[in-house]
């Protein structure tokens, strides 16, 4: 048999009863889906015996960044299970739910930090200038 | 539409310069494997999507992959910031620096530029999608073989995330073939 030894034989295709929209599915909190890069408990596939890293904020400004960050990650992982899964009410009311405590960090961040995204920029200067960018990293811009 | 945030994916703070590792870590923005041809490959299949759950999921893994792609540039920057022009030279990356002096350039491992032939778009879900599967695959056995190129922490956990977002994006796409099979697509 050409598919015997395979894990996932397209010949299946034609076979499967159904596509389950609705099936149980084990997800981890926003902070431990973020650091292992998946939500869903079942799905995630360490390489080898790496598994993953705790963050290491340096500031309480970063440590409220990586708190959205998390968040934000949450948002975008149920966001594609939701794209195959729109009726599944638990995963929507818990992507509900990250939405609205995302919003109400990045209101406190912003007011604190400057804005996130463009129409959020504070004072009268036009802020949203301010570095760092996202890509400048440790120690800041290359050349401020 | 795309509105820009001002944070990336997952933190990138690389405090190590590594001129070899930014040599080897381009070929993931601009390689056949890497994230700006995933996220334009699923960015133009997705007009070509049958149904609201192919236009979705093809739209919603697009963009994330072009925040990838902007984390992996990131990273190329950090590793070669402060670089003198000699240490570029000794690292490989003189010719590199002739075309495009500290610019990011996508490109892959051996310094072939991008082509949008790295695309590939059928117009058939079926076909594309598969595509969609192997080039998650490709992606993850690409991150795979950067993880063990470096021992430096800060460029592996971010590896490591990459890496497990390929896994995520395969698991999706897949559910989706297999829809589309059943449904005759």
């Amino acid at each position: 048999m050409l598919f015997e030894d395979n894990d996932f034989d397209i010949n299946m295709a034609f076979f499967i009863p159904d596509v389950n929209f609705n099936r149980e599915v084990d997800i981890l909190s926003p902070m431990e889906g973020f650091l292992r890069g998946n939500m869903f408990k079942d799905e995630y596939e360490p390489y080898k015996n790496l598994t993953y890293f705790k963050l290491k904020p340096s500031n309480e400004k970063e440590m409220e960044l990586y708190k959205i960050m998390a968040l934000s990650f949450a948002i975008n992982d149920l966001n594609l299970y939701l794209d195959l899964h729109p009726d599944n009410k638990e995963v929507l009311d818990l992507f509900k739910k990250y939405v609205m405590e995302e919003e109400e960090l990045c209101r406190k961040y912003v007011k604190k930090y400057g804005p996130l995204e463009v129409c959020e920029v504070t004072g009268n200067k036009f802020n949203w200038v301010d570095s760092p960018w996202p890509w400048d990293g440790f120690g800041g811009s290359m050349y401020v | 539409m795309f509105k820009y945030v001002k944070h990336t994916n997952y933190p990138i703070e690389i405090k190590k310069k590594d001129l070899k590792m930014a040599k080897y870590l381009i070929t993931q923005f601009g390689g056949a494997n890497g994230e700006l041809g995933a996220a334009m490959r699923y960015f133009s299949q997705k007009f070509s999507m049958p149904d609201d759950y192919g236009k979705a999921l093809l739209n919603d893994i697009a963009t994330e992959e072009l925040g990838h792609s902007e984390m992996i540039a990131s990273m190329v920057h950090q590793l070669t910031k402060n670089a003198t022009v000699k240490e570029l030279e000794e690292a490989g990356l003189g010719s590199m620096f002739a075309d495009h002096g500290k610019g990011i350039y996508p490109t892959d491992a051996s310094g072939v530029p991008f082509t949008v032939s790295y695309f590939a778009v059928t117009g058939d879900p079926l076909a594309d999608l598969m595509e969609d599967m192997a080039a998650e695959q490709k992606a993850r056995a690409t991150y795979e073989n950067l993880i063990n190129l470096t021992d430096d922490e800060d460029v592996i956990r971010i590896l490591l995330f990459l890496r497990q977002r390929e896994i995520v994006h395969y698991n999706r796409f897949k559910d989706l073939f297999l829809y589309y099979k059943k449904k005759g697509y």
